[in-house]
């Protein structure tokens, strides 16, 4: 059996959030997502939580373990013998127990126009496939590996500071479609992440990048359009712009 | 989010590409500079006179030693500060950036003030 105790917040019961206690029977395979649908089915009914895929894949099950982003469906009890405290994710307001209110984080996702922009017309683009090579998808495959789970965000302290901060995963994404050779909408997502609240909110804290499930390394991408909009700010200045 | 024709660019890729200089010369020249003037001349193993000293700090060669060991550095640690304060919650954010680059600015004028008089005398 392990301890785990969970922040509940029941805004129709008591307006005050606060911790209860569970004991949860475990072995290798139980993973924290496992203990989470344990305590709703046999424990306590009242408990929410989002899930769905179990394999890492649909983003839904992030929680704090102990202080620290995860995914629930990819850590287990087995490492958290001393004791595991679960909470909502950080920096997002709580609507229930570990539900999160998610809307920030989407809208800024949203902002950077992620998807591919180019001139051609719908005709032209239905009659062509568009080919890339090995190296052309290299350059921005890492990075479109994020699964929108938000573990970046919860780990941000800036994001934490400044919830106007576009914030990992949406710079990471305006940077993925940017490095796409099948997009021209770069001139596009430039004046969003020129301002103050792009990636020059950022000051390399790199922990985004070790609480990523996916191995995105959003502080590599942020810190790579940081290198952009200065460029952005040279072209514009040589072209007497500014 | 603000709506796109809002949207200002940020000044900050100035501060950062002094802050990314000054970076490499904390890391490059400094170091350097420690272990020459605090660590071989009190030692010995080098010797430095006065007028030596005096002649090649007050050439061009000084104007570069001034650029990469004392103004770059003082930006560089400026914008540390400056983020440092963030982090640790103070508000002022339009004081503290005068305050920290304008440190940096002060001491490198002065420096760059003390050059030019060796150097034009
Ligand atoms: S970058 Fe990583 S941590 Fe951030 S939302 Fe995407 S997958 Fe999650
Ligand atoms: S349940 Fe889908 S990522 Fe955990």
């Amino acid at each position: 059996m392990i301890n785990v105790k969970v922040a509940r917040y029941l805004p129709e019961q008591s307006a005050a959030p606060f911790v209860q206690e569970f004991k949860v029977p475990y072995d290798a395979s139980t993973s924290v997502l496992d203990a989470l649908n344990y305590i709703k089915e046999e424990l306590d009914p009242s408990l929410s939580f989002r899930w769905s895929c179990r394999m890492a894949i649909c983003g839904s099950c992030g929680v704090m373990a102990n202080g620290i982003p995860k995914l629930g469906c990819k850590v287990f009890l087995r490492d958290y013998e001393q004791g595991l405290l679960l909470e909502p994710l950080a920096h997002l307001p709580v609507e229930r127990d570990l539900i999160v209110d998610m809307d920030a984080f989407l809208k800024h996702l949203e902002a950077v126009k992620p998807y591919l922009i180019n001139n051609e017309t719908t005709a032209v683009k239905s009659a062509t496939t568009h080919q890339q090579t090995p190296a052309q998808l290299g350059k921005y495959k890492q990075f479109a590996n994020c699964i929108n789970c938000g573990l970046c965000y919860s780990a941000c302290p800036q994001f934490g500071l400044n919830p106007e901060f576009l914030g990992p995963a949406a710079i990471t994404l305006a940077h993925r479609y940017n490095l796409d050779s099948r997009d021209q909408g770069k001139a596009a997502r430039m004046p969003l992440l020129n301002t103050a609240e792009g990636p020059w909110a950022c000051t390399f804290v790199g922990f985004c990048s070790d609480v990523c499930p996916q191995q995105v390394d959003p502080a590599a991408a942020v810190n790579q359009s940081k290198v952009e909009s200065a460029k952005d700010m040279l072209i514009q200045l040589f072209k007497g712009k500014l | 989010m603000k709506p796109e024709t809002e949207l200002k660019r940020s000044a900050e890729p100035i501060w950062w590409a002094l802050f990314s200089a000054g970076g490499v010369c904390f890391a490059v020249f400094i170091p350097a500079a420690i272990v020459f003037l605090a660590m071989l001349l009190p030692l010995g193993v080098v010797e430095l006179t006065y007028t030596q000293a005096q002649s090649w700090y007050f050439s061009i060669w000084g104007l570069m030693f001034t650029g990469a060991v004392v103004v770059l550095p003082l930006f560089h640690a400026g914008h540390r500060f400056r983020h440092g304060l963030h982090d640790l919650k103070v508000q002022q954010h339009t004081l503290v950036k005068v305050l920290c680059y304008g440190f940096a600015s002060a001491l490198s004028l002065l420096c760059l003030g003390l050059w030019c008089i060796g150097y034009f005398n």
